[in-house]
């Protein structure tokens, strides 16, 4: 049996080891366009501000894909698939022929149409590298301003505010997060960075950056800043054409069952980029956090071993800004959403969302209400109503 | 049964949740978003970031999952003469 996983990030490394459990003589190939062995991107800001070396970024090591006996190709890209005579080509001209194939390859930050040095994203190894390099060049002349109010965001302004970095935030919503977050929790966040010592600008674009080759500054529909260091953090955007091209359904993702499988026979997909039936919450989710990429990784070895299993986890995501803890719980679009319950508020220092449909819990947003977690969580694998939860 | 010890790292930690979905009775969150150590559910001794735990082999190989499966490795576990299983050195 030929395994081929497109992606070498952690949904499609879990994967891999899990096959090479299930099967021992099985081929296991992984293609990745980094050119590193696994690494954890959840720890790039503890690299980035010292708490750990570098190479405690790592996974797993060269040694391991030997040991494991999975051929791990790195700097190479899929181009094309064809799911007739199965194969997929690669950018470095080579044709990887599967039985079984797996779209793991996660999302493609969303950039800005002009480049400068100075321009700063933050999805890779890579990114973070450079990022460290601009702080160490500019030294105490660095202007930090951030381009976004999601998660990314938050983790520009801390490391911003780590290194001592001047801050301006400016982003086109209303505040952080217009998908899942109400205006009152916006403006927990937003008092949050005042506080702090940020400058927020919102319901503010970008239009355009300034200097040669180096960046100097932004221009914005409010008015222009200086800047030395722009983080971006505007969003993923899978590159799905080649999947597209193949008869794969794509729509914000790779659409999939709930056994992670794809409408074209014997290809499957998992992590970032699979959009998949959610049997907890009723809904197609599209989930681009560590612990769902590492659980659909280890569910989807299942199914194409021939196992069919269903996915059934209530995943989230936490992270903070400033010190204001950040908790995303199961499904949090406030446009699936019938009813949004508010408990807190901004006087609080704290506030829940807990998002309901069909007379029952799907998600919850905490913002300075750890506490609020388990509870909810269990409310939505046990498909509880609003009414049976107890959070005060 | 094997003796192990169990260590979170609170400075690592950052509230991922992986390691509470994947081991439950070993690690629950406390209210600043990061991992107490419990023992079968119970906390004996109150709350702790380390303690020693008698486990099944099988216990034993779902607490190094849940190592595993932690994106910032805050979870260190050691058997009973004090090598580190996990993360391997």
């Amino acid at each position: 049996m030929r395994y081929l996983i497109v992606g070498g990030g952690v949904a499609g490394t879990t994967a891999a080891e899990e096959l090479r459990k299930r099967d021992a003589s099985a081929e296991v190939t992984i293609l990745s366009e980094e050119h590193h062995p696994l690494y954890s991107r959840v720890l790039l800001p503890h690299y980035m501000k010292g708490k750990v070396p570098r190479e405690r970024v790592f996974l797993k090591r060269d040694a391991w894909y030997a040991d494991q006996n999975i051929e791990l190709v790195t700097g190479v890209l899929a181009t094309h698939l064809d799911g007739r005579n199965k194969f997929v080509a690669g950018s470095d001209g080579r044709e990887y022929p599967y039985d079984k194939l797996l779209i793991a390859t996660g999302g493609e930050v969303r950039s800005l149409d002009e480049d400068l040095r100075g321009v700063s994203y933050f999805r890779t190894l890579d990114d973070a590298d450079q990022f460290l390099q601009l702080v160490t060049e500019q030294g105490n002349r660095a202007r930090g301003v951030v381009y976004g109010g999601g998660f990314i965001a938050c983790e520009y302004i801390n490391l911003f505010q780590h290194f001592g970095i001047p801050t301006t935030v400016i982003h086109r919503g209303s505040h952080f997060w217009t998908r899942s977050l109400l205006s009152e929790a916006g403006e927990l966040i937003a008092k949050t960075l005042n506080t702090g010592g940020v400058e927020l600008h919102e319901n503010t674009s970008l239009q355009s950056l300034t200097g040669d080759s180096e960046l100097q500054g932004i221009v914005t529909s409010a008015g222009e800043y200086s800047a030395t260091i722009l983080g971006v953090g505007i969003g993923i955007e899978p590159d799905l054409s080649w999947l597209r091209d193949a008869g794969v359904e794509v729509g914000t993702g790779v659409k999939a069952s709930a056994f992670l499988e794809t409408n074209v026979p014997d290809v499957f997909t998992a992590g970032d980029i699979a959009e998949f039936d959610d049997p907890i919450t009723g809904r197609q989710l599209q989930i681009g956090n560590w612990m769902n990429a590492m659980s659909q990784g280890r569910t989807v070895t299942k199914s194409m071993i021939g196992e069919r299993t269903s996915f059934q986890l209530v995943s989230s995501y936490a992270t903070n800004v400033l010190g204001l803890e950040i908790i995303f719980v199961g499904d949090v679009e406030r446009a699936a959403a019938e009813q949004i319950q508010v408990i807190g508020s901004v006087a609080d220092g704290g506030i829940t969302q807990v998002f309901e449909r069909g007379g029952r819990i799907v998600g919850g947003v905490l913002i300075g209400r750890n506490t609020d977690r388990a509870p909810i969580t269990k409310a939505i694998q046990e498909k509880q109503s609003f009414s049976s939860l107890n959070l005060l | 049964m094997p003796r192990i010890r169990v260590m979170v790292d609170p400075d690592l930690c950052i509230g991922a949740a992986s390691c509470v979905t994947i081991a439950p009775e070993t690690f629950q969150l406390n209210e600043e978003n990061k991992a107490w150590v419990f023992d079968h559910g119970q906390e004996p001794e109150g709350h702790t970031y380390e303690r020693w735990l008698e486990v099944t082999d099988d216990e034993k190989e779902n607490i190094i999952l849940a190592a595993q499966s932690c994106p910032t490795l805050a979870i260190f576990i050691f058997d009973e003469a004090g090598t580190q299983l996990f993360p391997e050195t």
